[in-house]
């Protein structure tokens, strides 16, 4: 295998990982919590404009259909009824929504003509209140035309005529099949001693925060511009787009966010929200607000997950050493294409996980089915591609004889590799995979499990102990999204990701920071008070953070692919070297001294060797907003102290015209190692955790504590991607479980009594300070894991884990078809 | 997610209660609503009226009544998960109470609403049939006593009429009866996907009488009585626990759903038959 064509650009890291922090890997307490956790947060539905009024969608109760003839009299009749727009009104001031796919499919706000998925919406209500626009939209009267309904993937590949939901995008439901290969995949296989082959299927989840979707619009006619109130994100990146689709200039759309309660993924950006919204206050001249009830939110809030079957193959030598893979997938992206196939983008940044295999062939086929269609959740396709590697490592130590710790500590890419360049092109920055194994086993009683293992069945109980080591790609670049689009139809090939802040020094010399991204659950605020304290030595407590909106806002990208804390350390980083570079010549004459003989001491800033002569940051900033007269003729010292920095993605490189290399895109690279033991009732097909480690490298920890509740968090995610979520849709394309009573996500009781989370520090050589994104961990590295333990626990029975989640009813169904065939 | 619209009536005496209920015909009763508000919001049941009781007075009370207990229909979950004289009178109750719900819709549910709500995968109409529990209701024209047994009719459906509202619930005095209650949900607090409670009696080491009443697996609480035939009048041992086990799971016929389909159900029927009797047996006495 040959590489000559790929390079590693030099690092752009400009502070160096330190043996000692001012503020950086403190656990402070969040900057969020005291708004947050006294109800002082402002969320989408805590939005209210004067002359306000309320939106509700009446929903396709059909999953493929046209639409025949909509009759809206009864509803506009109603008492308190603004107005009612059906999708071809709407489309007739509005154009399509914001869509990323090339070539483009096209969703409107409301379904113009045909509906493909069951909760489409197919009109809208204006009213007074709440609760007459939802009496009202069941007074509108809708004929429909039935069509033939996909909902299986496999079934999808083969749709043609009625059955295909796009037909302007040929005569298939498939959205883009290509086979890329990496290295030098046939020889390996050739030389393979053994090849695993497994079936894995991985189910359509997806992120469901407390919090649905809303947006409030105004529309000023005097200035023509639209106001909207958001829980969105990537409003400083792409928000342009719903400007477009409301057919405004963009500097006519200003959007504000509003904190989320919640996203994993799924507020990614959410257009469909915000333009239905701009729409109806268009039409009604009044402002209105638009709130996603549960079901609006499940059944097309269009974030569902990955929905993939596999088959995938491992290619070893008898001694475990791994060699290549194959993986064929089909992937049901629903009725609409968003954001293309970005998810498989994402997870060809570490398809071959953390071991040395070098080369790898994928042959994706997407699909289309009536179904909604996918967003982006925590691990946005890489998660699968764990699961995926990992359930095949367990095959081989199944099939040769291997102990898993074993085979792993053998195929992991060893420390002095790094950074690496893995068969996809992408670029693993640094690690120390085997420390992470090492911690990991230290804190679990590996031996002492094993025994009441072997005790608790002689009783007829099932115990399994499962091991996962797991990738954590951070930093996402823009080229995921289109890497794998056909030559022909390469669509907008962007490669800028930035973040951006600004940062004022007040009179008192306290700061203010402004991020142009939203906060949409995490600690965005905390990580960037920490780290302009440590650049400034400052307090954190004298410094506050707010955010822009798209009128102020700068090029940003905001949250996602863990990259925020990263990002935000780049720019905050980058906005503190304009205002130090500032203070130091503002305090140079103040104090007489050459600016390059001053240092930041805690508070203040002094000559160096000289105690006691300092000013004040206070000083020095009351000095440069006030006093400019007192400062020498300078053109360039201007008064006061501000900075804006556009932090630009630390490590892209483009991917070749072929795609043999996708380019470095994902390149800052965390690793993780989870064991959880469990045990399973056979009688009840029942899960309970007996223990749970989670050990993390996320390079430098910027806060311990809140990366910790990042990791149990994330594991708690996954132990309901493992066994409790499942969007289920029924042969007709019904959606079955569109409640939180019937959708499950684990609670406090369904999880462990404590997730022990363990850290190693691997710093990476081109973040400042070293730092590395940890926001998706615990969702990649818990599914596979505890599918190992479960199959660790019924091994005695023969059962295989191919497909999640695991729900009572499923390992009951598995552990009765073993028991039928002589299992036990 | 908004209920179309209905009338609401505040009721602050029992008669003013039982008056509101007989003045329109299309009223229900509401007490802590936290079924009936949330359905009323899907917009899968419209009362155009509700007759709120949570202020009527005197509904609310655990108290003795003979060696049993008698409890006022308002008497919220958390008051009687918690009561003592449950726990030494009824402990079948106390311990079905570990997997109802969570402890927030415990604190405004009433055991009197639950019962005359007759969800099909409710946990306490179980008790109540195993127990043989007695429900008074009253209405304008008087009050009435219906055995538990009596009371579930289908889904949603219970003996009661419109007009008439539960006021009481009376538990019989344990004896010496063993007890035991369990319950398969996906997860802790959740709609249950198969409950079994059982009551045992024995006399001289063999079984004088036995109830085995399943939830969840049909369209209300009821007696599997297969199950108690093969348990009655021979000794309680593995191969009888065994044989009512496979009549239990003989004697229903489970629903499917997106949570568990008619198999499973029927499989944890026998499962939870046999882990309660292990657990009554050794409670006898």
């Amino acid at each position: 295998m040959t590489r000559e064509r790929h390079y590693i650009p030099e690092s752009r890291q400009r502070e160096k990982p330190k043996s000692k922090y001012f503020a950086i890997g403190h656990s402070m307490k969040r900057v969020e919590d005291t708004r947050l956790l006294t109800g002082s947060g402002t969320y989408a539905d805590d939005v209210s404009l004067p002359n306000m009024a309320h939106a509700a969608v009446l929903r396709s109760p059909h999953a493929h259909a046209r639409i025949v003839s909509i009759d809206k009299s009864k509803a506009e009749a109603l008492p308190g009824v603004i107005c009612v727009m059906t999708g071809a009104e709407a489309a007739e001031v509005t154009g399509p929504c914001a869509d990323f796919s090339s070539p483009p499919t096209t969703q409107h706000c409301i379904a113009v003509d045909k509906v493909r998925h069951v909760g489409e919406a197919v009109a809208a209500v204006v009213a007074e209140s709440r609760y007459i626009a939802e009496d009202a939209c069941e007074l509108i009267e809708v004929e429909y035309d039935p069509l033939p309904v996909v909902v299986d993937l496999e079934e999808a590949v083969t749709s043609t005529g009625d059955a295909v939901l796009h037909p302007e995008r040929g005569d298939t439901n498939v959205a883009l099949q290509r086979t890329i290969t990496f290295g030098a995949v046939d020889e390996d296989f050739a030389a393979a001693d053994l090849v695993i082959e497994r079936r894995l299927r991985w189910p359509r989840s997806g992120g469901t925060p407390i919090e649905t979707v809303g947006a409030t619009a105004h529309y000023d006619r005097g200035t023509g511009k639209f106001t909207i109130h958001a829980n969105t994100s990537m409003y400083n990146y792409v928000g342009w787009l719903i400007a477009v689709s409301l057919k405004v200039d963009p500097h006519r759309l200003n959007i504000v966010p509003t904190d989320a309660g919640g996203s994993f993924g799924s507020k990614l950006f959410c257009h469909k929200v915000c333009t239905l919204a701009g729409t109806l206050a268009r039409a009604a001249g009044r402002p209105v607000k638009y709130l996603e009830d549960r079901i609006d939110n499940m059944t097309s809030g269009d974030a569902h997950g990955s929905d993939r079957l596999y088959d995938a193959q491992l290619a070893l030598k008898r001694d475990g050493t791994m060699l290549s893979m194959r993986l064929k997938v089909i992937d049901d992206y629903g009725a609409y294409f968003q954001y293309g196939v970005g998810q498989h983008g994402n997870a060809m940044a570490q398809v071959t996980g953390p071991y040395g295999i070098t080369s790898v062939e994928v042959d994706l086929t997407a699909v289309l089915t009536n179904k909604c269609q996918q967003g982006a959740y925590r691990g946005f396709g890489s998660e699968v591609g764990n699961f995926v590697i990992e359930r095949l490592v367990d095959a081989a130590c199944e099939e040769l004889g291997l102990d898993p710790v074993e085979m792993r500590r053998k195929n992991l890419i060893p420390k002095d590799a790094f950074p690496y360049i893995m068969p996809t092109g992408n670029m693993y920055d640094s690690g120390d995979y085997h420390a992470v194994l090492d911690e990991a086993l230290g804190m679990i009683d590996l031996e002492g499990w094993r025994k009441k293992q072997a005790e608790a069945r002689k009783e007829g109980r099932y115990i399994g102990i499962g091991i996962s080591t797991c990738q954590e790609r951070s930093v996402f670049s823009a080229t995921e999204f289109w890497m794998w689009n056909p030559n022909e139809t390469p669509g907008f090939t962007l490669s800028s990701s930035p973040e951006s802040v600004s940062v004022n020094i007040d009179p008192t010399g306290k700061a203010f920071i402004t991020l142009n991204a939203p906060f949409w659950g995490n600690s965005p605020e905390t990580m960037a008070v920490q780290v302009l304290a440590e650049k400034l030595e400052m307090d954190p407590a004298d410094i506050s953070v707010g955010y822009a909106d798209s009128d102020k806002g700068f090029n940003s990208s905001g949250p996602g692919g863990s990259r925020f804390t990263v990002m935000i350390a780049g720019a905050v980083s980058g906005a503190a070297d304009v205002i130090r570079e500032k203070m130091l010549r503002v305090a140079s004459h103040m104090l007489e001294a050459d600016p390059s003989d001053l240092e930041f001491r805690a508070g203040s800033i002094g000559v160096q060797g000289v105690p006691g002569k300092e000013k004040t940051l206070a000083e020095v900033a009351l000095h440069a907003h006030y006093f400019r007269l007192d400062l020498p003729e300078d053109h360039d010292l201007t008064s006061g102290i501000d900075a804006a920095y556009v932090y630009d993605h630390p490590v892209t490189t483009m991917p070749s015209e072929d795609r043999s290399d996708l380019g470095i895109f994902y390149p800052i690279v965390g690793h993780m190692c989870h064991i959880p033991v469990v045990e399973v009732d056979v009688e009840t097909g029942k899960v309970d955790f007996l223990d749970y480690v989670a050990v993390h490298d996320c390079g430098t920890m910027v806060n311990p504590m809140t990366l910790a509740g990042h990791v149990r968090g994330g594991t708690v995610n996954g132990i309901g991607s493992a066994l409790y979520e499942h969007f289920h849709y029924d042969e007709s394309g019904q959606l079955q479980n569109a409640l939180l009573s019937d959708y499950l996500h684990p609670t406090l009781m369904e999880t462990p009594v404590d997730i022990r989370v363990g850290h190693v520090e691997t710093p990476s050589p081109f973040t400042e300070y070293g730092i590395k994104g940890g926001g998706e961990g615990g969702r990649m590295g818990a599914p596979p894991a505890i599918a190992a333990a479960i199959e660790d626990a019924l091994k005695p029975l023969g059962v295989k884990v191919d497909s999640l989640p695991l729900t009572p009813k499923v390992l009951r169904g598995m552990i009765r078809e073993a028991e039928a065939n002589g299992g036990g | 997610m908004k209920p179309p619209r209905f009338r609401y009536l505040r009721a602050e005496s029992v008669d003013g209660a039982l008056r509101a209920l007989a003045d329109n015909p299309d009223s229900r009763p509401l007490a802590g609503g936290q079924s009936l508000i949330a359905m009323m919001n899907l917009r899968l049941v419209r009362p155009a009226c509700l007759v709120d009781i949570n202020r009527v007075a005197g509904l609310g009370y655990i108290r003795e009544d003979g060696d049993g207990v008698a409890i006022g229909a308002l008497t919220r979950h958390n008051d009687v998960k918690h009561s003592d004289l449950v726990r030494a009178r009824c402990p079948l109750l106390t311990e079905a109470y570990e997997s109802i719900a969570h402890h927030t819709v415990r604190n405004r549910g009433t055991l009197g609403g639950n019962l005359c709500h007759a969800d099909p995968s409710s946990e306490t109409p179980a008790v109540m049939v195993a127990v043989g529990a007695t429900l008074v209701l009253q209405s304008v024209g008087g009050r009435r006593e219906v055995a538990a047994e009596d009371f579930f009719q289908g889904p949603y459906e219970t003996a009661a009429r419109q007009d008439e509202l539960l006021v009481e619930i009376r538990l019989p005095g344990r004896g010496a009866e063993g007890w035991a209650f369990a319950e398969v949900s996906n997860r802790h607090g959740d709609f249950a996907i198969a409950v079994i409670a059982t009551t045992l009696r024995l006399a001289d080491g063999r079984c004088e009488a036995a109830r085995v009443v399943a939830s969840a697996v049909g369209e209300h609480a009821a007696r599997l009585r297969p199950a108690e035939d093969a348990l009655t009048g021979g000794a309680i041992d593995d191969a009888a626990i065994e044989r009512a086990a496979e009549a239990a799971a003989g004697a229903v016929d489970p629903h499917s759903d997106s949570h568990a389909d008619a198999v499973y159900r029927r499989d944890a029927v026998a499962a939870l038959t046999r882990r309660t009797l292990r657990r009554a047996a050794e409670r006898c006495g």
